[in-house]
């Protein structure tokens, strides 16, 4: 640990609490399930970033969706997201959640992820090989430190025009809304 | 005179209370919470007044005796408080009910009863007492008809051949000694033999064990236990189920003496031997088998076999500690068993039924009913700081002094069968999703709230003061010739082994401030729904997302094939035979004339062949 | 002045308690990479999580949600006080042997009141579970406890702490103390909770159970208890059978090298199902503790 890590710990441990301790839940649609394995096994090892997956929402602070969002696994993503406690980061992985990647013209799929959640960073590539999910986490960890990771706050404060995004895709949701929406006349 | 007026404040009061619910219903209400009030204000009076009373009128030339010690007080303000607060809870359980003036009348009755028996100076008295006790909780547990008269009917069936046993024993009793006076038998024990003694024993342990339901005797309970009105229930539990235990201690510690006792046997098979192993095997398997029920208050019924199991376990080693800690387990026993059923009957008032697998999340609509059943599951466990916990801890040093470490090994592990059971009626009741169709649910009537946070208040007090009630059981150890403890307010001092309550007391208050503190100075956390929950993403499905079924499943499919009740299946066979017996005697009335004549042409011919051989 | 020095040593065990639980669990997590070929996060990984955990904003289901986890963690927090800590028991002598069992209920009681409270199903399986393995190990568990008692004739931990810094390790000076002594080992892992007995939390078939619906400083309250949880089940272990010690070092490389014995064990098994579980429990460990309470009842 070298002194400016440790001035950094004094200066804000809560910062660097989350930068370095990532609990993971990825939502694996496609062919993203096959490269995450690797990444959290021995082969590559994602423990030694303080990468972790977890099990539940509640517990995770990243995360990971890889592969393409089709309209059903849009709600899930939007419901997992919306249960995972501030502060939260996403990260888009492969082409497809970016651009709709080979699915750019299908009925079924969405093209645009960032316009349902916020997401803070993008891997692409189809598909990204493990090694590209550390250097996104060094990238994450850079913008963490520069506060420049704040999907949930953009989340929370442009709330509506998310929720009127998602209503308009998937039609009524049902559940209520995350924080209170204020209809204008 | 106290005792005397007692009693007869407690009869009359009941019929009056009948007449008065004929003329008003609310008059009849008045009255019996009245009356079961008055009596627990005269017994709290009667305290310290130590006495023996004989009667003016005399019975059959048996002179009627009256008296007040130690143990009795105790008993008494057990049963009386308990069926004060039981109630009161029926004003708002028994409200549009039938036959209600019956109901009141009944309860009383058999709270008098009971304090009769305690108060008993005679083994006349306390067969009457015992008789009227049995028959007027008979026709209370069949009180709601159906399957509830067959339950009564079992239960009947049972104390007749017990009472019909403890008969015997009276009056064996009064043709040895000439006196059925319980202080003249004590004294003059020395000239009954041995021999004698223990078929008295044998005798009596037939009447007081089918009572106090000890294992082989136990199989009237679950079906009494869940069939009757849910507050009769907590009496039922609480303290008719003691009386058995009374009689026990009676006999044991009064009468024989406990030196006497601890030599009394067949053999090398002496008594308490055989009693420590019916109460091991009392606790052990009834909470098991507890596991195994969906019925909340059958669940219940099990477990009171199960506890019933300690307090003779306790009684039953015949050292000052192990007096203590079965005594001190009857009043602890009562306290929270009683709340239990008083919670299920409040959780069954509001909606309906009773049977675990349908329940849930109901701590947001009764939360007050949570806490009390809470708090009565943590003493039923034994949670340190709960009266539960004393007396386990009594029972199981004593256990431990007497070397009797394969007792102590099957007890405890009834105790681990407690957490199971206990958490499971807490958690598929309480914890867990509310279902929608108790979503507009009411609270629990305040008349349902006043017994359930008394008796909770009861248990967490006498678990962190231990020190008034072991005095008092102290005194009353005493008395009978046992070594006397040193006991304080906190607990138990000893050369091997100290119980110190105000050290867990002061430890877990202040662990339980400083985690506080911790955590509400940490992030205010959101409030969520119950509908906002983890569903692997997707929404929570309504009436759906709820695991109260086969709540041990892996559990139930190892024990289940060895816990079948075998005694009840046996006794039922039984029944059976005697049933055809008698069916096939009354094959003989043919309802044919002819026959009849056939019959008592017969007779005449045998009598004319025995007059004429004579 | 006496009274200053127990209420100094009553605020510092369980903080000692504290530092050397997440040592602990900072080190499994190393040692198990090791063992299976990675590199594996730095030692004070837990301790970053902790920090994070409190960071967070976590969600509550209602008053018994907050409070089954502050009663779990006192639970633990009062019980390290029971348990000599280099013959440092603040305690001990309220009780002995018999209240540590009792006391040892609180905490899994805590967290299955609040679990239970979330109202998730996968939660009430996980605390299912826990009290059908609590079941489980508490068998032996208890034939253990019992020979302890009955061959030192004591209830008195520290007593028996005593005896054995006078004589030699109970593990070593007889026959049924040797036999629980293994029997202990076998259930510890069961006790701590840890592989092939994690099927309460088991994170990939019940969404890890009991903490599903745990986030923030839950969590961060949980692994403070789990910490504990490590150091109680250890030090348990090693007064009761390795003779404690009056000096720091030794205690805590006793408790270090149970530990990564354990380890190893951890490491390289799978999960048990529930009922495989009970099936091995009530199997040779109890087999064992049982003889070593009859050859001590003989003898």
């Amino acid at each position: 640990m070298d002194r400016n890590k440790i001035s950094k710990w004094l200066k804000g441990p809560a910062k660097m609490g989350h930068k370095y301790s990532l609990s993971a839940i990825y939502f694996c649609t496609g062919c993203g399930i096959i490269e995450v394995p690797p990444v959290i096994t021995a082969r590559w090892d994602a423990e030694r970033f303080g990468v972790i997956p977890v099990a539940s929402p509640r517990q995770a602070n990243l995360f990971l969706i890889t592969g393409y969002v089709s309209l059903k696994t849009l709600k899930a993503i939007i419901r997992t997201y919306e249960q995972m406690p501030d502060p939260k980061y996403v990260v888009g992985f492969g082409s497809c959640p970016i651009n709709g990647g080979m699915y750019w013209d299908s009925y079924n799929t969405i093209k645009h992820l960032d316009k349902y959640i916020p997401v803070d960073g993008w891997i692409a590539g189809c598909m990204p090989r493990p090694e590209a999910i550390f250097i996104g986490v060094t990238h994450l960890w850079t913008l963490i430190d520069k506060d420049m990771a704040k999907g949930y706050v953009k989340y929370r404060e442009k709330y509506e025009s998310y929720r009127k995004n998602q209503e308009q895709i998937l039609g009524k949701l049902e559940w209520k809304p995350l924080y209170p929406i204020r209809r204008r006349k | 005179m106290t005792l005397q007026l007692i009693l007869l404040i407690g009869f009359c009061g009941a019929i009056i209370t009948y007449f008065a619910g004929k003329i008003l219903p609310v008059l009849r209400e008045i009255f019996a919470v009245a009356i079961s009030l008055l009596l627990v204000g005269m017994i709290v009076y009667a305290y310290g007044r130590y006495s023996q009373e004989i009667a003016q009128f005399g019975f059959l030339n048996f002179k009627i005796v009256f008296t007040l010690n130690r143990l009795s007080w105790l008993f008494a303000i057990i049963i009386s408080s308990l069926s004060a607060l039981s109630i009161i809870f029926s004003l708002s359980y028994m409200k549009g009910k039938e036959r209600q003036d019956f109901f009141y009348m009944m309860m009383l009755f058999v709270s008098t009863s009971m304090l009769g028996i305690v108060f008993s100076g005679t083994f006349l008295q306390l067969f009457i007492f015992w008789e009227i006790m049995s028959w007027s909780t008979f026709l209370l547990i069949s009180y709601s008809k159906g399957k509830a008269v067959k339950a009564g009917l079992k239960y009947i069936t049972m104390s007749i051949i017990g009472s019909m046993a403890m008969l015997v024993a009276v009056i064996s009793l009064y043709l040895k000694f000439g006196t059925l006076e319980i202080s003249v038998i004590s004294q003059n024990i020395d000239i009954a033999s041995l021999r004698y003694l223990s078929c008295i024993f044998g005798l009596l342990f037939l009447g007081f064990g089918v009572k106090a339901a000890v294992v082989p005797l136990h199989t009237w309970l679950p079906d009494a236990h869940s069939e009757a009105p849910s507050p009769f229930s907590a009496i039922l539990s609480g303290i008719l189920i003691k009386m058995g235990i009374y009689g026990f201690i009676l006999m044991m510690y009064m009468v024989v003496g406990i030196k006497i006792f601890m030599t009394l046997g067949v053999g090398w098979m002496k008594f308490h031997y055989v009693f420590a192993w019916l109460g091991v095997i009392s606790i052990l398997i009834p909470s098991f088998i507890a596991i195994l029920q969906n019925d909340a208050k059958r669940l219940l019924a099990w477990s009171s076999v199960g506890q019933i199991g300690y307090i003779i376990v306790g009684i039953s080693m015949g050292t000052g500690l192990g007096f203590l800690g079965g005594t001190f387990h009857i009043f602890s026993h009562a306290v929270f068993k009683g709340l239990l059923f008083l919670t299920i009957a409040s959780v069954e008032y509001r909606t309906r039924t009773r049977d675990l697998d349908q329940l849930g999340g109901l701590i947001k609509k009764m939360p007050i009913t949570f806490l009390g059943g809470l708090i009565g599951v943590m003493g039923l466990i034994g949670i340190p700081l709960t009266n539960g916990f004393i007396s386990k801890w009594l029972i199981y040093k004593s256990l431990f002094e007497s070397n009797r470490m394969f007792l102590l090994l099957f007890s405890l592990i009834g105790t681990w069968a407690a957490i199971l059971y206990g958490y499971k009626i807490l958690h598929n009741v309480f914890l867990g999703q509310l279902p929608e169709k108790y979503r507009n649910m009411k609270r629990e009537p305040v008349f349902m709230q006043i017994p359930i946070i008394i008796l909770s208040l009861t248990v967490i007090l006498s678990g962190i003061f231990p020190g008034i009630i072991l005095k008092l059981i102290n005194n009353i150890a005493f008395s009978f010739g046992l070594e006397s403890l040193n006991v304080n307010m906190w607990g138990v001092v000893s050369e091997t082994g100290t119980l110190n309550i105000r050290n867990i007391f002061f430890g877990i208050l202040a662990a339980i401030a400083l985690v506080s503190i911790i955590f509400y100075s940490a992030k205010r956390s959101w409030k969520v729904s119950q509908d906002d929950n983890y569903a692997a993403g997707a929404f929570v499905p309504v009436e759906k997302y709820n695991y109260t079924v086969e709540f041990y499943a892996p559990l139930y499919k190892m024990i289940r094939k060895y816990l079948k009740d075998v005694i009840d299946i046996f006794y039922c066979w039984i029944a059976g035979l005697v049933d055809a017996l008698c069916n096939g005697i009354r094959k003989i009335y043919t309802g044919d004339i002819g026959t009849y004549v056939g019959y008592i042409l017969f007779f005449l011919a045998f009598l004319i062949i025995i007059y004429l051989r004579g | 002045m006496i009274m200053i020095i127990e209420v100094v040593k009553i605020i510092v065990l369980p903080l000692i308690a504290l530092i050397i639980g997440i040592f602990l669990m900072g080190l499994a997590r190393m040692i198990t990479a090791r063992i299976h070929w990675r590199y594996g996060p730095p030692i004070t990984q837990p301790l970053i999580d902790m920090v994070k955990f409190f960071d967070q904003r976590g969600i509550s289901h209602g008053f018994i949600f907050d409070f089954g986890i502050i009663l779990s963690l006192a639970g633990s927090i009062v019980l390290v006080l029971f348990i000599p800590f280099c013959k440092i028991a603040p305690l001990s002598n309220s009780g002995g042997l018999l209240v540590i069992l009792y006391l040892m209920l609180i905490t899994p009681l805590g967290i299955a009141l609040s679990s239970g409270a979330s109202g998730n199903p996968n939660a009430s399986i996980g605390i299912s579970r826990k009290f059908m393995l609590a079941l489980g190990y508490e068998v032996p568990f208890i034939l253990i406890i019992l020979t302890i008692m009955k061959s030192y004739n004591s209830l008195s931990l520290i007593d028996i702490v005593n005896v054995q810094q006078a004589g030699t390790w109970s593990i070593i000076s007889s026959l049924p103390l040797f036999l629980t002594g293994v029997a202990y080992f076998l259930i510890l892992p069961a006790i701590l909770g840890v592989r092939p007995f994690d099927m309460t939390t088991a994170p990939q078939e019940i969404s890890s159970g009991p903490k599903v619906e745990y986030s923030g400083k839950y969590l961060a309250l949980l692994s403070i208890e789990h910490a504990l949880t490590l150091y109680i089940g250890l030090t348990l272990f090693v007064n009761l059978f390795l003779g404690g010690s009056a000096n720091f070092i030794l205690f805590f490389i006793k408790i270090l090298i149970v530990f990564i014995i354990g380890l190893f064990i951890n490491a390289v098994f799978p999960r048990f199902r529930i009922e495989q579980a009970l099936k091995y429990l009530w199997g040779i460990p109890t087999l064992l503790a049982l003889a070593g309470l009859i050859l001590t009842m003989i003898i």
